[in-house]
């Protein structure tokens, strides 16, 4: 401190502001439209895991991996049926043995061949449980699945699926242990992409710089917590069409209102995740360029009718629950129309979603609910409860519900945070919890049968969420004839019925279901998102 | 002098043991189940979610873990997230920005803080000592949250949008380079900086009434030599204190700031760990910070000596 006078201090503040303008001269590259398409900027969360499809169950991973990988099938962007991609055909006559047919062209980007043999590795590899990938249940109905998931402190007896068999280069044959008619829907899914060799002698490495068979290449690996960054792959197949872009960028961001100001300023130019601070301002920026759709998300209470009988196990209770709910009210008023009242077990966007099939279940009349629920006998004590996780934005919706059915049924409402969602689940996994409980289901793949076997079929209770422990053998049967059907359709059909179980029994009540919102910059065109709010990135291009 | 230094390094060993046995415990015994916590919203397949515990070893008891863990360490390793990441590879990544971030913000800190403490106990009850009360005092009374979003939006996006200067970024991007820095050291910085300006004003002005400062006044001293050798060194004393402690606290408290502007350092990090539940992740970073206190406190206390010669260490 000898001799640190005042001079000193105005001396190495002036440095500092020196050195910073002297770094502002640089502009950012990603302005710049070089030939052939330009790059641009988008909005990402960190994945959770290494890139690797087989992996990865969550949206931030899965977005890259649609943009660095081609699947089987994918889905029609207005529709959600699917569309044959790098399969050629899907067949079957039973919907048990499956042939698919590959097209020609498809490379890695390391120049492999796509084969029958690279999509046969990567199920394999997925089916493994020593792998511990997080895509194993998904090859559970391949026949001889057991044999490589053989369960807790067991060992996979062989690494190889026995249902799986490559037939030529081009050509693989799938065995189910059960028919299922909906399997060529599934297998859009990333778990069901192809691996190329390079994965199996380097995990490690792949996992950051993952070698895909898509439009986009990785340019240099994953830069952990700040970027990805893909490049056009040139050798795409152009009957699937070339990426128009030369190369996006995927920014890492763990706060949306930030990423959201970014846009704002252009310095990146899509998101699609908005933060809930920008709904009201949105629409008046970015006009136009502001996405604001269905999306594949359904929201409900959910009943522990196993747990307490007592209070939720009749389905008179639970529909005049239902109809003491005002889902208008709710969207609108506490959601500002970011919700929309569900009608259906099945989401809107679903093929097979049958407009109103809840009938009077899912119609505010609060009268009814009232006669229905003293005709039932009422629930003990007079009183319920309503638990939902206080993570995730939920108590002011479930507040409200807990207040509609306080007025409307004239019973006790109380509410009960639980920490995280994960404790809801513990709690009642272990039978503590037998309240009410707010549930949320976003599909894997879209069938309407992924929106009922995963939540409300007896496997659900073990392996899937149906937390309410809800069993209805006509259900069981009706979901069995489904996939059993011969085609897609006439497995909608039985489906429907299975559908129709569910209004009368009302095991959860469906709430509401979710609108996605993306918004984009001047900068580019041609900009969309899916069903589950991901973006087409091979099909943006550069404004003017 | 040196054998103080050891004494207090050795001492700082079983700190270290007791803070990571105590954070691995607490970690441990929260409730909630990490694997869980990894797959979201979502169940966790049971199948799957038992591998992973079986893979890291969670269905271990509790002393065997931290026994696990510790011995690791003692080996240079840190073990490995639930996401199958390296944590020394996690630390190594998201430690640069903060040390960064937490230097400049100190720096600032430091100087304005202290310039606008010295300036305002100079001309106490002047225009200027009204100013940096009032401003500090407006500072210490808004959260950096809203400090920092408002900047942001301000400097970030209004800036260039309306004006077409492109100074500030919204975000944290490395190739901006020192200017990165500015505004999110500044928001991190103003609270802390607000205190130091008003410590040093207060400090200031009661040491400029000792006797010392009126003996030296009495030499005909110049005044720049009665304030600066004086009168400042002796009242730098409490400020070094401060200043010393808060950059261990810059480091672990740049939660709030290393979010809005998209820093992923030690601070974000250790939130999305602790809700993650990540215990190898979070323990290695509370080692390091704890390391950063223990080695902060010990040159305050060495800054001491220097500044009062009246301060001796064997």
């Amino acid at each position: 401190m000898r001799g640190a006078t005042q001079t000193k201090w105005i001396v190495a503040a002036t440095a500092i502001a020196l050195a910073a303008t002297a770094c502002s001269t640089s502009s950012k590259s990603s302005d710049k439209a070089s030939s052939g398409g330009g790059t641009i900027a988008v909005q990402l969360g960190e994945p959770q895991h290494g890139l690797v499809p087989q992996n990865t169950a969550e949206s931030e991973g899965a977005e890259v991996l649609g943009a660095v990988f081609a699947g089987l099938v994918e889905y029609d962007n207005k529709t959600n049926e699917p569309k044959l991609r790098v399969a050629e055909s899907i067949e079957s006559a039973d919907s048990k043995l499956w042939t698919i047919k590959l097209k020609d062209g498809y490379t890695f980007h390391n120049g492999e061949k796509v084969t029958a043999q690279s999509f046969v590795d990567a199920w394999n590899w997925g089916a493994n449980q020593d792998n511990a990938a997080e895509g194993l249940p998904f090859f559970a109905k391949i026949e001889g699945s057991e044999d490589l998931a053989p369960g807790k402190d067991k060992k996979p007896t062989t690494d190889k699926l026995k249902g799986l068999t490559v037939v030529d280069d081009k050509t693989f044959t799938v065995s189910l242990t059960q028919p299922f008619s909906q399997f060529k829907t599934m297998l859009g899914y990333n778990a069901f992409y192809p691996l190329p060799k390079a994965f199996f002698t380097d995990p490690k490495t792949f996992a950051d710089k993952p070698i895909g068979n898509g439009p986009f290449e990785m340019d240099g690996a994953w830069e952990h917590n700040k970027q990805i960054k893909v490049k056009r792959y040139e050798n795409f197949p152009a009957s699937d069409g070339k990426a128009k872009l030369q190369g996006v960028t995927f920014k890492i961001y763990d706060n949306l209102d930030t990423a959201y100001n970014d846009l704002r300023a252009d310095n990146i130019q899509a998101t699609d995740k908005l933060p809930i601070s920008a709904l009201s301002s949105v629409k008046g920026e970015f006009g136009d360029r502001y996405i604001y759709k269905p999306e594949s998300g359904v929201g409900y209470i959910g009943f522990p009718i196993a747990t307490n009988p007592a209070t939720y196990g009749k389905p008179e209770i639970r529909k005049a629950i239902s109809m003491a709910i005002d889902r208008e009210a709710i969207t609108k008023t506490i959601f500002s129309g970011t919700r929309v009242p569900a009608d259906d077990f099945i989401n809107p966007l679903i093929p097979g979603y049958r407009k109103g099939a809840m009938g009077d279940a899912a119609k505010y009349d609060p009268a009814k609910a009232k006669a229905l629920f003293d005709q039932a006998g009422g629930v003990p004590g007079n009183t319920i409860e309503l638990g939902y996780n206080a993570d995730g934005g939920h108590k002011e919706w479930i507040e409200a519900v807990a207040n509609q059915l306080k007025k409307n049924l004239g019973i006790e409402v109380t509410t009960k945070p639980f920490e995280k969602f994960g404790k809801i689940l513990d709690a009642l996994g272990e039978k503590q919890y037998s309240g009410a409980f707010r549930m949320a289901w976003s599909m894997d793949y879209p069938s309407i049968e992924n929106y009922l076997r995963p939540i409300f079929s007896k496997v659900a209770i073990e392996n899937g969420s149906n937390y309410g422990g809800y069993v209805n053998d006509k259900f069981e049967d009706l979901l069995n004839q489904a996939d059993q059907a011969k085609t897609q359709d006439e497995g909608q059909k039985l489906y429907q019925q299975a559908d129709d179980i569910l209004v009368q029994d009302l095991p959860y009540i469906p709430v509401y279901t979710y609108m996605s919102s993306a918004a984009y910059s001047k900068k580019i065109k041609n900009f969309d998102t899916d069903a589950q709010g991901r973006m087409n990135l091979d099909e943006v291009e550069l404004a003017g | 002098m040196g054998r103080y230094v050891i004494r207090r390094l050795i001492q700082a060993i079983p700190v270290l043991l007791g803070a990571t046995l105590l954070i691995y415990a607490l970690v441990h015994y929260l409730p909630g189940d990490p694997v869980q916590a990894l797959a979201g919203e979502k169940r966790a397949d049971p199948l799957v979610a038992e591998m992973i515990r079986q893979k890291y070893h969670l269905n271990d008891p509790f002393l065997l873990q931290y026994w696990n863990y510790i011995s690791g360490v003692f080996k240079g390793d840190l073990g490995e997230s639930l996401t199958g990441r390296s944590v020394t590879d996690m630390i190594s990544e998201a430690f640069p920005y903060t040390v960064n971030l937490a230097l400049v913000a100190f720096i600032m800190e430091a100087v304005i803080g202290v310039l606008a403490g010295v300036m305002a106990a100079l001309r106490k009850g002047k225009f200027i000592d009204q100013l940096v009360l009032i401003s500090t005092l407006f500072v210490i009374s808004i959260p950096v949250f809203v400090t920092g979003f408002v900047l942001q939006l301000v400097l970030g996006v209004k800036l260039k949008t309306d004006y077409g200067v492109d100074f500030f970024p919204v975000s944290f991007n490395e190739e901006d380079g020192l200017r990165a820095y500015l505004l999110p050291a500044f928001v991190l910085a103003s609270t802390s900086l607000a205190y130091v300006a008003r410590l040093t004003r207060t400090s200031l002005m009661e040491t400029m009434r000792a006797d010392y400062v009126r003996t030296a006044v009495a030499k005909g001293l110049k005044r720049r030599r009665v304030i600066g050798r004086h009168a400042l060194r002796n009242a730098l004393i409490p400020i070094v204190t401060f200043l010393g402690a808060d950059l261990g606290g810059l480091m672990g408290g740049a939660v709030i700031t290393e979010k809005i502007f998209n820093m992923h350092g030690i601070g974000g990090l250790l939130a999305q760990s602790v809700y993650q539940k990540q215990g190898t992740v979070i323990v290695g970073m509370v080692t390091l910070l704890v390391m950063i206190y223990l080695i902060t406190t010990l040159l305050v206390d060495l800054l001491y000596a220097v500044l009062d010669p009246r301060i001796r260490y064997e």
